[in-house]
Protein backbone atom coordinates (compact mmCIF):
# COMPACT_ATOMS: atom_id res chain seq x y z
CA UNK A 1 0.00 0.00 0.00
CA UNK A 2 1.35 3.45 -0.86
CA UNK A 3 0.25 6.83 0.52
CA UNK A 4 -1.53 9.69 -1.18
CA UNK A 5 -1.08 13.44 -1.36
CA UNK A 6 -4.80 14.21 -1.09
CA UNK A 7 -5.26 16.90 1.60
CA UNK A 8 -7.99 19.17 3.03
CA UNK A 9 -7.13 21.78 0.38
CA UNK A 10 -7.78 19.22 -2.35
CA UNK A 11 -11.07 18.25 -0.75
CA UNK A 12 -12.11 21.94 -0.76
CA UNK A 13 -11.28 22.29 -4.47
CA UNK A 14 -13.34 19.19 -5.25
CA UNK A 15 -16.27 20.41 -3.10
CA UNK A 16 -16.31 23.81 -4.82
CA UNK A 17 -16.24 22.19 -8.23
CA UNK A 18 -19.17 19.92 -7.35
CA UNK A 19 -21.23 22.85 -6.04
CA UNK A 20 -20.52 24.89 -9.19
CA UNK A 21 -21.51 22.04 -11.49
CA UNK A 22 -24.73 21.26 -9.64
CA UNK A 23 -25.71 24.94 -9.63
CA UNK A 24 -25.08 25.28 -13.38
CA UNK A 25 -26.94 22.06 -14.15
CA UNK A 26 -29.97 23.07 -12.10
CA UNK A 27 -30.10 26.68 -13.35
CA UNK A 28 -30.99 25.75 -16.92
CA UNK A 29 -33.87 23.42 -16.01
CA UNK A 30 -36.35 26.28 -16.47
CA UNK A 31 -35.71 26.23 -20.23
CA UNK A 32 -37.02 22.66 -20.53
CA UNK A 33 -40.55 23.19 -21.77
CA UNK A 34 -41.05 20.09 -23.90
CA UNK A 35 -39.66 16.67 -24.79
CA UNK A 36 -37.59 18.02 -27.67
CA UNK A 37 -35.79 20.46 -25.37
CA UNK A 38 -35.25 17.67 -22.82
CA UNK A 39 -33.83 15.12 -25.27
CA UNK A 40 -32.00 17.19 -27.90
CA UNK A 41 -31.85 20.73 -26.46
CA UNK A 42 -34.42 21.92 -29.00
CA UNK A 43 -31.77 21.36 -31.72
CA UNK A 44 -30.13 24.65 -30.76
CA UNK A 45 -26.58 23.47 -30.07
CA UNK A 46 -23.76 25.24 -31.92
CA UNK A 47 -20.27 24.03 -32.91
CA UNK A 48 -18.09 24.92 -29.91
CA UNK A 49 -20.57 23.81 -27.30
CA UNK A 50 -20.92 20.60 -29.34
CA UNK A 51 -17.16 20.01 -29.38
CA UNK A 52 -16.88 20.62 -25.62
CA UNK A 53 -19.87 18.41 -24.88
CA UNK A 54 -18.78 15.53 -27.10
CA UNK A 55 -15.22 15.64 -25.78
CA UNK A 56 -16.43 15.73 -22.16
CA UNK A 57 -18.94 12.93 -22.73
CA UNK A 58 -16.48 10.61 -24.41
CA UNK A 59 -13.92 10.98 -21.63
CA UNK A 60 -14.92 9.58 -18.25
CA UNK A 61 -12.88 8.09 -15.39
CA UNK A 62 -13.58 4.75 -17.02
CA UNK A 63 -11.93 6.07 -20.21
CA UNK A 64 -8.87 7.24 -18.32
CA UNK A 65 -8.70 3.86 -16.57
CA UNK A 66 -8.89 1.62 -19.65
CA UNK A 67 -6.67 3.81 -21.82
CA UNK A 68 -4.10 3.96 -19.00
CA UNK A 69 -4.42 0.18 -18.66
CA UNK A 70 -3.75 -0.06 -22.41
CA UNK A 71 -0.65 2.09 -21.94
CA UNK A 72 0.54 -0.06 -19.04
CA UNK A 73 -0.15 -3.37 -20.85
CA UNK A 74 0.75 -2.51 -24.44
CA UNK A 75 2.93 0.62 -24.26
CA UNK A 76 2.33 3.37 -26.83
CA UNK A 77 0.76 0.81 -29.17
CA UNK A 78 -2.17 0.76 -26.72
CA UNK A 79 -3.23 4.15 -28.13
CA UNK A 80 -3.93 2.60 -31.55
CA UNK A 81 -7.75 2.63 -31.09
CA UNK A 82 -7.56 6.39 -30.54
CA UNK A 83 -5.80 6.95 -33.86
CA UNK A 84 -8.34 4.73 -35.62
CA UNK A 85 -11.27 6.61 -34.04
CA UNK A 86 -9.79 9.99 -34.96
CA UNK A 87 -9.37 8.87 -38.58
CA UNK A 88 -12.97 7.57 -38.62
CA UNK A 89 -14.34 10.81 -37.13
CA UNK A 90 -12.46 12.91 -39.68
CA UNK A 91 -13.59 10.67 -42.57
CA UNK A 92 -17.23 10.86 -41.48
CA UNK A 93 -17.01 14.60 -40.76
CA UNK A 94 -15.52 15.38 -44.18
CA UNK A 95 -17.69 13.05 -46.27
CA UNK A 96 -20.90 13.09 -44.20
CA UNK A 97 -20.96 9.29 -44.65
CA UNK A 98 -24.27 8.09 -43.12
CA UNK A 99 -24.52 10.96 -40.63
CA UNK A 100 -25.58 13.51 -43.27
CA UNK A 101 -28.69 11.57 -44.36
CA UNK A 102 -29.34 10.76 -40.68
CA UNK A 103 -29.30 14.42 -39.58
CA UNK A 104 -31.14 15.56 -42.72
CA UNK A 105 -33.98 13.15 -41.86
CA UNK A 106 -34.73 15.23 -38.72
CA UNK A 107 -35.16 12.19 -36.47
CA UNK A 108 -34.53 12.04 -32.71
CA UNK A 109 -32.83 8.62 -32.64
CA UNK A 110 -31.31 6.17 -35.16
CA UNK A 111 -34.13 3.56 -34.79
CA UNK A 112 -36.62 6.26 -35.80
CA UNK A 113 -34.79 6.51 -39.14
CA UNK A 114 -34.89 2.73 -39.51
CA UNK A 115 -38.68 2.73 -39.26
CA UNK A 116 -38.87 4.62 -42.59
CA UNK A 117 -36.95 1.84 -44.36
CA UNK A 118 -37.47 -1.34 -42.33
CA UNK A 119 -40.80 -0.82 -40.51
CA UNK A 120 -41.86 -0.37 -36.85
CA UNK A 121 -40.77 -3.82 -35.61
CA UNK A 122 -37.18 -3.23 -36.67
CA UNK A 123 -37.33 0.18 -35.00
CA UNK A 124 -38.44 -1.46 -31.76
CA UNK A 125 -35.85 -4.28 -31.95
CA UNK A 126 -33.13 -1.73 -32.72
CA UNK A 127 -34.12 0.22 -29.64
CA UNK A 128 -33.90 -2.92 -27.50
CA UNK A 129 -30.37 -3.89 -28.65
CA UNK A 130 -29.13 -0.31 -28.39
CA UNK A 131 -30.32 -0.08 -24.79
CA UNK A 132 -29.11 -3.61 -23.92
CA UNK A 133 -25.61 -3.03 -25.30
CA UNK A 134 -25.43 0.50 -23.96
CA UNK A 135 -26.48 -0.32 -20.42
CA UNK A 136 -24.23 -3.39 -20.18
CA UNK A 137 -21.43 -1.16 -21.41
CA UNK A 138 -22.17 1.58 -18.93
CA UNK A 139 -22.66 -0.91 -16.10
CA UNK A 140 -18.95 -0.95 -15.21
CA UNK A 141 -18.53 2.83 -15.19
CA UNK A 142 -19.48 3.40 -11.57
CA UNK A 143 -17.32 0.78 -9.91
CA UNK A 144 -14.31 1.66 -12.05
CA UNK A 145 -14.77 5.35 -11.32
CA UNK A 146 -15.14 4.63 -7.61
CA UNK A 147 -11.96 2.52 -7.58
CA UNK A 148 -10.03 5.38 -9.18
CA UNK A 149 -11.27 7.95 -6.67
CA UNK A 150 -10.56 5.70 -3.67
CA UNK A 151 -7.05 4.78 -4.86
CA UNK A 152 -6.07 8.35 -5.73
CA UNK A 153 -7.51 10.04 -2.65
CA UNK A 154 -6.49 7.26 -0.26
CA UNK A 155 -10.07 6.77 0.93
CA UNK A 156 -11.47 3.66 2.58
CA UNK A 157 -12.47 0.98 0.03
CA UNK A 158 -15.57 0.27 2.17
CA UNK A 159 -16.91 3.69 1.15
CA UNK A 160 -16.68 2.90 -2.56
CA UNK A 161 -20.38 2.05 -2.92
CA UNK A 162 -21.39 5.10 -0.92
CA UNK A 163 -19.25 7.44 -3.04
CA UNK A 164 -20.58 5.85 -6.23
CA UNK A 165 -24.16 6.23 -5.08
CA UNK A 166 -23.77 9.89 -4.05
CA UNK A 167 -22.05 10.76 -7.32
CA UNK A 168 -24.76 9.07 -9.34
CA UNK A 169 -27.54 10.77 -7.36
CA UNK A 170 -25.93 14.18 -7.94
CA UNK A 171 -25.67 13.53 -11.67
CA UNK A 172 -29.17 12.06 -11.86
CA UNK A 173 -30.71 15.11 -10.14
CA UNK A 174 -29.58 17.62 -12.75
CA UNK A 175 -30.05 15.20 -15.67
CA UNK A 176 -33.59 14.31 -14.60
CA UNK A 177 -34.55 17.96 -14.17
CA UNK A 178 -32.68 19.63 -17.03
CA UNK A 179 -32.20 16.85 -19.59
CA UNK A 180 -29.91 17.63 -22.52
CA UNK A 181 -29.73 21.34 -21.62
CA UNK A 182 -28.24 20.58 -18.20
CA UNK A 183 -26.00 17.96 -19.79
CA UNK A 184 -24.64 20.45 -22.34
CA UNK A 185 -23.99 23.24 -19.85
CA UNK A 186 -22.37 20.96 -17.26
CA UNK A 187 -20.43 19.19 -20.04
CA UNK A 188 -18.98 22.53 -21.04
CA UNK A 189 -17.79 23.31 -17.49
CA UNK A 190 -16.53 19.77 -17.14
CA UNK A 191 -14.60 19.97 -20.42
CA UNK A 192 -12.69 23.03 -19.17
CA UNK A 193 -11.94 21.57 -15.71
CA UNK A 194 -11.03 18.18 -17.20
CA UNK A 195 -8.68 19.69 -19.77
CA UNK A 196 -6.83 21.76 -17.15
CA UNK A 197 -6.29 18.65 -15.02
CA UNK A 198 -5.13 16.53 -17.96
CA UNK A 199 -2.67 19.17 -19.17
CA UNK A 200 -1.13 19.81 -15.73
CA UNK A 201 -0.60 16.12 -14.88
CA UNK A 202 0.79 15.24 -18.33
CA UNK A 203 3.23 18.19 -18.34
CA UNK A 204 4.37 17.15 -14.85
CA UNK A 205 5.02 13.61 -16.10
CA UNK A 206 7.08 14.90 -19.04
CA UNK A 207 9.10 17.16 -16.73
CA UNK A 208 9.60 14.81 -13.77
CA UNK A 209 9.61 11.32 -15.30
CA UNK A 210 10.88 12.38 -18.72
CA UNK A 211 10.22 11.15 -22.24
CA UNK A 212 13.42 9.05 -22.23
CA UNK A 213 12.31 7.07 -19.16
CA UNK A 214 8.85 6.47 -20.65
CA UNK A 215 10.23 5.22 -23.97
CA UNK A 216 12.90 3.11 -22.21
CA UNK A 217 10.27 1.47 -19.96
CA UNK A 218 8.13 0.55 -22.97
CA UNK A 219 11.15 -0.80 -24.87
CA UNK A 220 12.35 -2.80 -21.85
CA UNK A 221 8.95 -4.43 -21.21
CA UNK A 222 7.51 -4.84 -24.71
CA UNK A 223 10.28 -4.25 -27.24
CA UNK A 224 9.13 -2.95 -30.64
CA UNK A 225 5.66 -4.31 -29.86
CA UNK A 226 5.24 -1.41 -27.43
CA UNK A 227 5.42 1.01 -30.34
CA UNK A 228 3.86 -0.99 -33.16
CA UNK A 229 0.60 -2.92 -32.59
CA UNK A 230 1.21 -5.24 -35.55
CA UNK A 231 4.36 -6.75 -33.97
CA UNK A 232 2.95 -6.89 -30.43
CA UNK A 233 2.20 -10.57 -29.60
CA UNK A 234 -0.88 -9.62 -27.54
CA UNK A 235 -2.32 -7.36 -30.22
CA UNK A 236 -1.46 -8.06 -33.87
CA UNK A 237 -3.79 -7.64 -36.83
CA UNK A 238 -6.88 -9.11 -35.07
CA UNK A 239 -6.70 -6.32 -32.46
CA UNK A 240 -6.29 -3.62 -35.11
CA UNK A 241 -9.04 -5.03 -37.34
CA UNK A 242 -11.49 -5.45 -34.44
CA UNK A 243 -10.82 -1.87 -33.35
CA UNK A 244 -11.23 -0.64 -36.92
CA UNK A 245 -14.72 -2.18 -37.13
CA UNK A 246 -15.59 -1.18 -33.58
CA UNK A 247 -14.53 2.44 -33.81
CA UNK A 248 -16.01 3.11 -37.25
CA UNK A 249 -19.29 1.63 -36.01
CA UNK A 250 -19.09 3.74 -32.83
CA UNK A 251 -18.48 6.92 -34.79
CA UNK A 252 -21.55 6.18 -36.92
CA UNK A 253 -23.98 4.92 -34.29
CA UNK A 254 -22.80 5.41 -30.68
CA UNK A 255 -25.86 6.98 -29.13
CA UNK A 256 -24.06 9.71 -27.17
CA UNK A 257 -22.14 10.81 -30.27
CA UNK A 258 -25.24 10.67 -32.43
CA UNK A 259 -27.30 12.65 -29.92
CA UNK A 260 -24.75 15.51 -30.35
CA UNK A 261 -25.20 15.30 -34.11
CA UNK A 262 -28.98 15.34 -33.74
CA UNK A 263 -28.92 18.19 -31.20
CA UNK A 264 -26.83 20.33 -33.60
CA UNK A 265 -28.71 23.24 -35.12
CA UNK A 266 -28.15 21.89 -38.66
CA UNK A 267 -26.28 19.20 -40.61
CA UNK A 268 -23.33 21.47 -41.40
CA UNK A 269 -22.85 22.18 -37.68
CA UNK A 270 -23.03 18.46 -36.92
CA UNK A 271 -20.29 17.69 -39.45
CA UNK A 272 -18.12 20.51 -38.07
CA UNK A 273 -18.43 18.96 -34.60
CA UNK A 274 -17.20 15.64 -36.03
CA UNK A 275 -14.20 17.27 -37.71
CA UNK A 276 -13.41 19.54 -34.76
CA UNK A 277 -13.49 16.69 -32.25
CA UNK A 278 -11.61 14.12 -34.35
CA UNK A 279 -8.09 14.72 -32.99
CA UNK A 280 -9.44 14.70 -29.45
CA UNK A 281 -9.84 10.93 -29.81
CA UNK A 282 -6.07 10.54 -30.20
CA UNK A 283 -5.61 12.58 -26.99
CA UNK A 284 -8.31 10.51 -25.30
CA UNK A 285 -6.19 7.38 -25.65
CA UNK A 286 -2.67 8.78 -25.62
CA UNK A 287 -2.73 11.15 -22.64
CA UNK A 288 -4.00 8.63 -20.06
CA UNK A 289 -1.90 6.05 -21.92
CA UNK A 290 1.16 8.13 -21.01
CA UNK A 291 -0.03 8.10 -17.37
CA UNK A 292 -0.18 4.30 -17.56
CA UNK A 293 3.30 4.16 -19.11
CA UNK A 294 4.57 6.47 -16.33
CA UNK A 295 3.22 3.89 -13.85
CA UNK A 296 5.09 1.19 -15.78
CA UNK A 297 8.29 3.25 -15.60
CA UNK A 298 8.12 4.15 -11.92
CA UNK A 299 6.18 1.46 -9.99
CA UNK A 300 7.40 -2.00 -9.11
CA UNK A 301 5.06 -4.90 -10.02
CA UNK A 302 4.59 -5.56 -6.30
CA UNK A 303 2.96 -2.15 -5.80
CA UNK A 304 0.73 -2.49 -8.87
CA UNK A 305 -0.47 -5.96 -7.90
CA UNK A 306 -2.31 -8.31 -10.25
CA UNK A 307 -4.90 -5.81 -11.49
CA UNK A 308 -3.19 -3.59 -14.05
CA UNK A 309 -6.28 -1.35 -14.07
CA UNK A 310 -5.07 0.06 -10.74
CA UNK A 311 -1.54 0.90 -11.91
CA UNK A 312 -2.33 4.46 -13.06
CA UNK A 313 -4.30 5.61 -9.97
CA UNK A 314 -1.66 4.11 -7.68
CA UNK A 315 0.98 6.07 -9.59
CA UNK A 316 -0.99 9.34 -9.43
CA UNK A 317 -1.65 8.90 -5.69
CA UNK A 318 2.03 9.47 -4.88
CA UNK A 319 3.14 11.44 -7.94
CA UNK A 320 0.68 14.34 -7.91
CA UNK A 321 1.38 16.89 -5.14
CA UNK A 322 -1.20 18.37 -2.76
CA UNK A 323 -3.18 21.19 -4.37
CA UNK A 324 -2.75 19.74 -7.85
CA UNK A 325 -4.35 16.56 -6.50
CA UNK A 326 -7.59 18.51 -5.91
CA UNK A 327 -7.53 19.75 -9.51
CA UNK A 328 -6.89 16.20 -10.73
CA UNK A 329 -9.75 14.68 -8.73
CA UNK A 330 -12.07 17.55 -9.77
CA UNK A 331 -11.03 16.95 -13.38
CA UNK A 332 -11.72 13.25 -13.15
CA UNK A 333 -15.04 13.83 -11.37
CA UNK A 334 -15.88 16.29 -14.16
CA UNK A 335 -15.03 13.66 -16.73
CA UNK A 336 -17.12 11.04 -14.97
CA UNK A 337 -20.17 13.20 -14.31
CA UNK A 338 -20.37 14.42 -17.91
CA UNK A 339 -20.13 10.84 -19.17
CA UNK A 340 -22.73 9.46 -16.74
CA UNK A 341 -25.27 12.21 -17.41
CA UNK A 342 -24.94 11.98 -21.19
CA UNK A 343 -25.11 8.20 -21.20
CA UNK A 344 -28.22 8.09 -18.99
CA UNK A 345 -29.94 10.61 -21.23
CA UNK A 346 -28.82 8.91 -24.45
CA UNK A 347 -30.14 5.46 -23.54
CA UNK A 348 -33.22 7.04 -21.94
CA UNK A 349 -34.03 8.82 -25.19
CA UNK A 350 -34.01 5.48 -27.07
CA UNK A 351 -36.25 3.82 -24.46
CA UNK A 352 -38.75 6.68 -24.67
CA UNK A 353 -38.60 7.34 -28.40
CA UNK A 354 -38.34 3.80 -29.76
CA UNK A 355 -39.07 1.07 -27.19
CA UNK A 356 -42.12 2.83 -25.79
CA UNK A 357 -43.26 3.96 -29.27
CA UNK A 358 -45.77 1.08 -29.72
CA UNK A 359 -47.43 2.07 -26.42
CA UNK A 360 -48.12 5.60 -27.66
CA UNK A 361 -51.10 4.94 -29.92
CA UNK A 362 -52.09 8.58 -29.49
CA UNK A 363 -49.45 11.32 -29.07
CA UNK A 364 -48.68 12.01 -25.43
CA UNK A 365 -48.89 15.51 -23.99
CA UNK A 366 -45.58 17.30 -23.43
CA UNK A 367 -46.16 17.04 -19.67
CA UNK A 368 -46.66 13.29 -19.81
CA UNK A 369 -43.69 12.89 -22.17
CA UNK A 370 -41.42 14.85 -19.84
CA UNK A 371 -42.62 12.83 -16.85
CA UNK A 372 -41.81 9.54 -18.58
CA UNK A 373 -38.42 10.76 -19.82
CA UNK A 374 -37.45 11.85 -16.32
CA UNK A 375 -38.69 8.58 -14.84
CA UNK A 376 -36.69 6.54 -17.37
CA UNK A 377 -33.48 8.46 -16.63
CA UNK A 378 -34.03 7.90 -12.89
CA UNK A 379 -34.66 4.16 -13.44
CA UNK A 380 -31.47 3.87 -15.52
CA UNK A 381 -29.64 5.39 -12.55
CA UNK A 382 -31.10 2.72 -10.24
CA UNK A 383 -30.14 -0.06 -12.68
CA UNK A 384 -26.58 1.23 -12.92
CA UNK A 385 -26.23 1.31 -9.19
CA UNK A 386 -27.16 -2.36 -8.80
CA UNK A 387 -25.52 -3.76 -11.96
CA UNK A 388 -22.35 -1.80 -11.23
CA UNK A 389 -22.10 -3.43 -7.82
CA UNK A 390 -22.36 -7.11 -8.74
CA UNK A 391 -20.91 -7.63 -12.24
CA UNK A 392 -17.45 -9.28 -11.94
CA UNK A 393 -15.24 -7.88 -14.70
CA UNK A 394 -13.17 -10.50 -16.56
CA UNK A 395 -10.20 -9.54 -18.75
CA UNK A 396 -9.23 -6.01 -19.63
CA UNK A 397 -11.74 -3.19 -19.43
CA UNK A 398 -11.40 -1.88 -23.01
CA UNK A 399 -12.15 -5.34 -24.36
CA UNK A 400 -15.24 -5.70 -22.12
CA UNK A 401 -16.48 -2.33 -23.36
CA UNK A 402 -15.72 -3.33 -26.94
CA UNK A 403 -17.57 -6.64 -26.65
CA UNK A 404 -20.67 -5.17 -24.94
CA UNK A 405 -20.69 -2.25 -27.38
CA UNK A 406 -20.54 -4.68 -30.28
CA UNK A 407 -23.93 -6.12 -29.17
CA UNK A 408 -25.50 -3.18 -30.92
CA UNK A 409 -22.70 -1.42 -32.79
CA UNK A 410 -22.29 -4.27 -35.28
CA UNK A 411 -25.95 -4.46 -36.31
CA UNK A 412 -26.77 -0.75 -36.01
CA UNK A 413 -23.82 0.30 -38.18
CA UNK A 414 -24.74 -2.31 -40.81
CA UNK A 415 -28.41 -1.22 -40.71
CA UNK A 416 -27.46 2.45 -40.96
CA UNK A 417 -25.16 1.94 -43.94
CA UNK A 418 -27.73 -0.28 -45.66
CA UNK A 419 -30.57 2.12 -44.84
CA UNK A 420 -28.70 5.08 -46.35
CA UNK A 421 -27.00 3.48 -49.35
CA UNK A 422 -28.48 0.07 -50.33
CA UNK A 423 -31.81 0.11 -52.10
CA UNK A 424 -32.35 -3.66 -51.77
CA UNK A 425 -31.99 -3.64 -47.96
CA UNK A 426 -35.23 -4.69 -46.26
CA UNK A 427 -36.71 -5.84 -42.94
CA UNK A 428 -35.62 -9.50 -43.38
CA UNK A 429 -32.01 -8.45 -43.70
CA UNK A 430 -32.38 -5.98 -40.82
CA UNK A 431 -33.92 -8.60 -38.49
CA UNK A 432 -31.26 -11.18 -39.34
CA UNK A 433 -28.58 -8.57 -38.83
CA UNK A 434 -29.85 -7.51 -35.37
CA UNK A 435 -30.17 -11.14 -34.24
CA UNK A 436 -26.69 -12.20 -35.37
CA UNK A 437 -25.07 -8.95 -34.19
CA UNK A 438 -26.44 -9.38 -30.66
CA UNK A 439 -26.07 -13.18 -30.42
CA UNK A 440 -22.31 -13.44 -31.05
CA UNK A 441 -20.97 -10.93 -28.47
CA UNK A 442 -23.70 -11.79 -25.93
CA UNK A 443 -22.84 -15.50 -26.18
CA UNK A 444 -19.17 -14.66 -25.78
CA UNK A 445 -19.88 -12.69 -22.59
CA UNK A 446 -22.03 -15.45 -21.07
CA UNK A 447 -19.71 -18.35 -22.06
CA UNK A 448 -16.76 -16.38 -20.69
CA UNK A 449 -18.41 -16.42 -17.25
CA UNK A 450 -19.00 -20.22 -17.24
CA UNK A 451 -16.22 -22.45 -15.90
CA UNK A 452 -16.79 -25.16 -18.52
CA UNK A 453 -16.61 -22.89 -21.56
CA UNK A 454 -14.09 -20.32 -20.36
CA UNK A 455 -11.01 -22.10 -21.83
CA UNK A 456 -12.65 -22.22 -25.27
CA UNK A 457 -13.59 -18.54 -25.07
CA UNK A 458 -10.04 -17.67 -24.07
CA UNK A 459 -8.79 -19.60 -27.08
CA UNK A 460 -11.13 -17.75 -29.46
CA UNK A 461 -10.50 -14.44 -27.72
CA UNK A 462 -12.49 -11.21 -27.85
CA UNK A 463 -10.88 -9.90 -31.05
CA UNK A 464 -11.87 -12.84 -33.28
CA UNK A 465 -15.30 -12.94 -31.61
CA UNK A 466 -15.71 -9.22 -32.30
CA UNK A 467 -14.53 -9.47 -35.92
CA UNK A 468 -16.91 -12.39 -36.46
CA UNK A 469 -19.80 -10.31 -35.12
CA UNK A 470 -19.21 -7.50 -37.64
CA UNK A 471 -18.58 -9.78 -40.64
CA UNK A 472 -21.51 -12.12 -39.90
CA UNK A 473 -23.86 -9.19 -39.22
CA UNK A 474 -23.07 -7.68 -42.63
CA UNK A 475 -23.48 -11.11 -44.27
CA UNK A 476 -26.85 -11.57 -42.50
CA UNK A 477 -28.07 -8.24 -43.88
CA UNK A 478 -27.09 -9.18 -47.43
CA UNK A 479 -28.42 -12.76 -47.27
CA UNK A 480 -31.66 -11.83 -45.48
CA UNK A 481 -32.43 -8.95 -47.85
CA UNK A 482 -31.68 -10.98 -50.97
CA UNK A 483 -33.83 -13.89 -49.70
CA UNK A 484 -36.83 -11.60 -49.32
CA UNK A 485 -36.18 -9.96 -52.68
CA UNK A 486 -35.94 -13.41 -54.26
CA UNK A 487 -39.18 -14.60 -52.59
CA UNK A 488 -41.03 -11.43 -53.62
CA UNK A 489 -39.76 -11.92 -57.16
CA UNK A 490 -40.97 -15.55 -57.20
CA UNK A 491 -44.36 -14.45 -55.84
CA UNK A 492 -44.70 -11.87 -58.62
CA UNK A 493 -43.85 -14.50 -61.23
CA UNK A 494 -46.54 -16.88 -59.86
CA UNK A 495 -49.12 -14.10 -60.07
CA UNK B 1 13.79 4.62 -33.84
CA UNK B 2 10.88 5.80 -35.98
CA UNK B 3 8.36 4.46 -33.45
CA UNK B 4 9.80 6.66 -30.68
CA UNK B 5 9.67 9.80 -32.82
CA UNK B 6 6.16 9.08 -34.04
CA UNK B 7 4.76 8.73 -30.53
CA UNK B 8 6.83 11.64 -29.22
CA UNK B 9 5.45 13.94 -31.95
CA UNK B 10 1.92 12.65 -31.40
CA UNK B 11 2.17 13.18 -27.62
CA UNK B 12 3.32 16.77 -28.12
CA UNK B 13 0.54 17.35 -30.65
CA UNK B 14 -1.98 16.12 -28.05
CA UNK B 15 -0.70 18.55 -25.43
CA UNK B 16 -0.70 21.38 -27.96
CA UNK B 17 -4.24 20.47 -29.06
CA UNK B 18 -5.50 20.54 -25.48
CA UNK B 19 -3.70 23.80 -24.60
CA UNK B 20 -5.08 25.67 -27.61
CA UNK B 21 -8.48 24.09 -28.16
CA UNK B 22 -9.46 24.30 -24.49
CA UNK B 23 -8.96 28.07 -24.40
CA UNK B 24 -10.62 28.60 -27.79
CA UNK B 25 -13.59 26.33 -27.08
CA UNK B 26 -13.97 27.79 -23.56
CA UNK B 27 -14.38 31.31 -24.96
CA UNK B 28 -16.53 30.41 -27.97
CA UNK B 29 -18.57 27.86 -25.99
CA UNK B 30 -19.79 30.53 -23.53
CA UNK B 31 -21.17 32.49 -26.48
CA UNK B 32 -22.81 29.34 -27.85
CA UNK B 33 -24.53 28.71 -24.49
CA UNK B 34 -25.78 32.30 -24.31
CA UNK B 35 -27.20 32.15 -27.83
CA UNK B 36 -28.77 28.72 -27.23
CA UNK B 37 -30.51 29.85 -24.03
CA UNK B 38 -31.61 33.11 -25.69
CA UNK B 39 -33.26 31.21 -28.55
CA UNK B 40 -34.94 28.79 -26.15
CA UNK B 41 -36.17 31.70 -24.00
CA UNK B 42 -37.69 33.35 -27.07
CA UNK B 43 -39.28 30.09 -28.14
CA UNK B 44 -40.78 29.47 -24.69
CA UNK B 45 -42.02 33.07 -24.47
CA UNK B 46 -43.77 32.96 -27.87
CA UNK B 47 -47.59 33.09 -27.55
CA UNK B 48 -49.53 29.84 -28.12
CA UNK B 49 -49.79 29.13 -31.81
CA UNK B 50 -47.10 31.68 -32.52
CA UNK B 51 -44.17 29.53 -31.47
CA UNK B 52 -41.48 28.84 -34.03
CA UNK B 53 -41.91 25.42 -35.64
CA UNK B 54 -39.98 22.45 -34.24
CA UNK B 55 -36.66 22.15 -35.96
CA UNK B 56 -36.04 19.15 -38.14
Amino acid sequence: MIGTNFTFLDGTIVGLYLLGTMAAGLMVRKYVGNVEAFLIAGREMDVYLGIASLAATEFGIVTAMYTAQNGYQFGFAGATPGIITAAAMLFVGVTGFCVKPLRDAGVTTIPELFEHKFGPRVRWASGVVIVLGGLLNMGVFLRTGGEFLILVSGGNINYLELIMSLLLIAVAVYTVLGGMLSVLVTDFLQFVVMSVGLIIVTVMIFLRVGWGSLADAVMRHYGNGGFNPFVNPNMGWPYVLFNLFLNLAAVLTWQTTISRLLAAKDTKTGLKIYKGTSFFFVCRFLIPGIWGIAALATLSPGIVGTDTLHAMPRFLAFFVPAGVMGILVAAMLAADMSTDSSYMLAWGSVIYNDILAPFRKKPWSEKKGLFWNRTIVALIGVFLLFYGLWYPLKGDLWTYLGVTGTIYLSSMSVLLIACCYWKKANNWGATASITVGAAIPFSFLVLQQLESTRPLMEKIGPYFSGIAAYVCTAAAMVIGSLMKTSQDHQGEQRL
Amino acid sequence: MIGHWFWWALSLACLLWYCTITVYVAIKGVMDIRRMLQRLRERNAAPPGGASPIKK
